[in-house]
C-alpha cells in the first residue's frame, strides 16, 4: 500500500502518453456503462409496465376462485362471497384491497353484430381499488353501484358492434340453472385501455349480473392487491390456509405471459450486461496490451531497477483501473442526463400498440435505482480490472535485458 | 580491501534449439570496495553478458556470484530485485529514464520504492541532482535534457539509494565527446571524493584512460586484469 502515491501519478501520467487511446478506450467503457445502465433502466421499466398493466387490469396481485374455475371458467363453477377465515385473512396487511367478480363467457350483440365477451358482474366501490379501468372511462360514466344494471364497454368493441353510448346492447349466457339468459343493457360508458381489454370485457353491476345468471349471492373470483415488493408466496400460503377448497394463485400463474416477459427482460439485462461487460473487457486488454507492447523497454528497466513483479503489475492495473473508473464514472453521468431527458417517461408513441401486444403499457417509465447501478459499476470495474491482469501479467514476463535493447 | 562482487567460475552459454553459444568461460574476477574498473573489450567479447550476470539481470549457467556477502546465483526473481534496489545502481547506454517523470522524480522514483519519505528522498534527489551537476533542473522532464544531461540524471538516479557499486554499460556510447568526458570526470570525482565503485563496461578508450583498473575481456575470458594509478583530469 505504501507504494500508492508512487504508482498513482505515474499511472496517470502513462495513460495520457498516448491521448488518442485513451480518450478512444474511455469513450469504449462509457458507452459500454451507458448502454448497460440505460438498458437496464428501459427493460426495467417494460418488466415493471408488463407487471403493472397485467396486475392493475384485473389480475390483481392474485386471485381466489372455486375449485376447478381454471380449468374451466364457466358460470358453473361459483363459490360463496368471501366469509369467516378467509375474509378476515383478505382484510390483513399485507393485502391492501380487494374485490370480488362474477364472469362468464357471454355473446353481445348490437343491431348491426355480434361479438363474443367476458362478462363481469362488478363492486364498482372495491374495484377502483383493484383496477385501473373504472379510470380508463373515456365517454359517458362508470358504474355507480353494484346494483346499476348498466354496461360498460370497451371503446374498440363499440366501435366493432357499430354502437355508442348511450344506446342498448343485448346480451347472452347460459345463466346457473342451464337455460339461456337474454337481457338488454344500455351502455353508459366506454373505457379505453389495451386493445385486448376493450374488446373482450364487458362490465355491469356485481348484483345486477348475480340476477341476469341466476346465482344468488355467489361469485366467480375475489382479486386481491399487495404492494409491489410483498413476497406474494407467504400470502398465497396464508389464504390457501385460510380456504383449503379454493383455488389460490398469485398473478404469475394466472398471467403467465406477463411474467415471462417480466422474466425475459431481467434475462435481457444479464444479456446486455455480459457484452457490454465483454466489450469493456476487449477495449481495455488491448489498449494495455498495446500500452505494454510500447513501453516494453520501460518495464525492462523498472525491473532491472529493482522493481518487483506484483509492483508492475500493481502499475498496470493502476492505469485500467483510472480508464475503467473515469469510463465507468463518465458512463454513469452519460446514462443519468439520459433517463433525466425522459421526464414523464418514454412514450413509445407509434410502438404502443406492438408494446401492448407484449403486455406493457405506451409510457415506460425509466428510472435507475441507485444501489444496482452503483453494483453494475463495481462489478464493470472489477471484471474490467480481471481482464487487465491479463497485459499486466505479461509486464511482469519481460526480459529487461531484452527489453532495454529494444529500440 | 573488501571485495563487493566475486565472481568464480561464472560461465554463461546460450542455447537456442540444439544450438549452444557461449558468451562467458570460467571467470574468476573480484571487484573490490572503491574500485573505478572498465570491463573493456571488442562487441561480443562478453562484458555486457557478466555486468548483467553481476547485476542479477541473467543467470550464469554455470559458477558463483556474491554481491555484498548476497549469493546473486543462488536467489530467486524477488531477492534479486531486492538486492538490485537496495545495493546496485545502473546506468545504461540508453539513458533509460522514465519519459513521464521529472529528473528529480526519476531519482526519487527508486528511493520510493525503498520506502525513503517523501520529504527524505525529495531532499536527497536535489543533492545528488546537485552532485551531477543538474541543480535547477530538477523539475524538467528527460525530453527537455540533452543527451549529457540524461545520462548524468541516470548516474544520479543510480547513486540515490547509496549502493554499494554502480554497474555502468556502455555509458557513453550514445554521448558526444564534450558529455562523455564530462560524464567520465564526474564519475571519476565521485569514485575519488564519494568512494562510489564503479564497474563499467566499455570499449570507448576515453574511459579506459581514466580507470584505476582495467579487465580486459576477449571471447568470453579475461585475458588481462591490470591496476593503474587513475588519470585526473578534469
Amino acid at each position: 500500500m505504501r507504494h500508492i502515491p508512487l504508482l498513482v501519478p505515474l499511472a496517470w501520467r502513462s495513460l495520457w502518453r498516448n491521448p488518442r487511446r485513451t480518450l478512444i478506450t474511455l469513450m469504449i467503457v462509457a458507452v459500454g456503462m451507458w448502454a448497460i445502465l440505460t438498458f437496464s433502466a428501459l427493460l426495467a421499466a417494460w418488466a415493471d409496465s408488463t407487471r403493472t398493466a397485467t396486475l392493475r387490469l384485473l389480475t390483481g396481485s392474485g386471485q381466489i376462485h372455486a375449485s376447478g374455475y381454471l380449468d374451466e371458467p364457466s358460470i358453473d363453477n361459483r363459490m360463496s362471497p368471501p366469509s369467516g377465515p378467509l375474509l378476515a385473512s383478505l382484510g390483513r396487511p399485507p393485502i391492501t384491497a380487494w374485490t370480488v367478480r362474477l364472469r362468464a363467457p357471454a355473446i353481445i350483440q348490437s343491431e348491426y353484430r355480434s361479438l363474443p365477451v367476458v362478462f363481469l358482474g362488478v363492486d364498482p366501490r372495491s374495484e377502483r381499488v383493484v383496477s385501473d379501468i373504472p379510470r380508463e372511462i373515456e365517454t359517458g360514466r362508470y358504474l355507480e353501484d353494484s346494483n346499476d344494471p348498466s354496461i360498460v364497454l370497451g371503446r374498440h368493441l363499440l366501435v366493432r358492434l357499430k354502437t355508442r353510448v348511450g344506446k342498448r346492447v343485448v346480451l347472452m349466457m347460459r345463466a346457473a340453472d342451464g337455460h339461456l339468459a337474454e337481457q338488454s343493457f344500455q351502455v353508459v360508458g366506454a373505457f379505453s385501455g389495451p386493445l385486448g381489454a376493450q374488446d373482450q370485457y364487458a362490465f355491469t353491476g356485481l348484483k345486477a349480473a348475480q340476477s341476469f345468471a341466476g346465482v344468488g349471492r355467489e361469485i366467480s373470483e375475489i382479486s386481491f392487491s399487495t404492494p409491489k415488493d410483498t413476497d406474494l408466496t407467504a400470502v398465497i400460503r396464508a389464504l390457501r390456509k385460510a380456504a383449503p377448497n379454493l383455488d389460490v394463485e398469485d398473478w404469475r400463474s394466472i398471467a403467465p405471459f406477463a411474467y415471462t416477459m417480466t422474466q425475459l427482460a431481467a434475462g435481457n439485462v444479464s444479456m446486455i450486461f455480459t457484452i457490454m461487460v465483454a466489450l469493456i473487457a476487449i477495449g481495455i486488454v488491448n489498449a494495455q496490451l498495446m500500452a505494454v507492447f510500447e513501453r516494453t523497454r520501460e518495464f525492462g528497466l523498472l525491473q532491472a531497477l529493482g522493481m518487483r513483479p506484483r509492483l508492475i503489475v500493481l502499475h498496470i492495473a493502476m492505469e485500467s483501473g483510472l480508464l475503467l473508473g473515469m469510463g465507468v464514472a463518465a458512463g454513469g453521468v452519460l446514462a443519468w442526463l439520459t433517463l433525466l431527458s425522459f421526464p414523464s417517461g418514454l412514450d413509445l408513441g407509434a410502438l404502443a400498440s406492438g408494446a401492448e401486444r407484449l403486455g406493457a403499457g405506451r409510457v415506460l417509465h425509466l428510472s435507475i435505482d441507485g444501489r444496482a447501478a452503483v453494483a453494475m459499476a463495481g462489478l464493470v470495474w472489477v471484471l474490467g480490472m480481471a481482464a487487465a491482469l491479463w497485459p499486466a501479467r505479461r509486464a511482469t514476463r519481460i526480459d529487461p535485458i531484452k527489453a532495454m535493447a529494444t529500440i | 580491501m573488501t571485495a563487493i562482487v566475486s565472481c568464480r567460475g561464472v560461465e554463461r552459454t546460450y542455447r537456442q534449439g540444439s544450438t549452444e553459444t557461449p558468451a562467458l568461460y570460467d571467470i574468476d574476477v573480484d571487484i573490490q570496495e572503491g574500485d573505478f574498473a572498465t570491463l573493456a573489450g571488442p562487441s561480443g567479447s562478453g562484458k555486457t553478458t557478466l555486468l548483467n550476470a553481476i547485476g542479477g539481470l541473467e543467470r550464469p549457467s554455470k559458477g558463483k556470484i556474491v554481491v555484498d556477502g548476497e549469493t546473486t546465483t543462488e536467489l530467486g526473481k524477488n531477492a534479486l530485485a531486492n538486492l538490485r534496489l537496495h545495493k546496485i545502481g545502473f546506468v545504461f547506454q540508453s539513458f533509460n529514464l522514465m519519459p513521464v517523470l521529472s529528473a528529480a522524480e526519476n531519482v526519487e522514483f527508486t528511493l520510493a520504492l525503498l520506502g525513503v519519505p517523501t520529504r527524505e528522498r525529495r531532499a536527497r534527489a536535489c543533492e545528488v541532482l546537485g552532485e551531477v551537476g543538474l541543480a535547477g533542473l530538477e523539475r524538467r522532464r528527460p525530453s527537455k535534457l540533452s543527451g549529457g544531461q540524461q545520462q548524468r540524471v541516470a548516474v544520479a538516479r543510480a547513486l540515490g539509494p547509496k549502493p554499494k557499486i554502480v554497474l555502468a554499460d556502455e555509458p557513453t556510447a550514445s554521448l558526444d565527446s564534450k558529455s562523455a568526458d564530462s560524464l567520465i570526470s564526474l564519475m571519476a570525482e565521485l569514485n575519488e571524493k564519494r568512494g562510489v565503485t564503479f564497474l563499467i563496461a566499455t570499449h570507448d578508450p576515453r574511459v579506459m584512460e581514466r580507470v584505476k583498473r582495467n579487465i580486459v575481456m576477449k571471447d568470453g575470458r579475461i585475458i588481462s586484469d591490470e591496476r593503474r594509478q587513475a588519470a585526473t583530469r578534469v
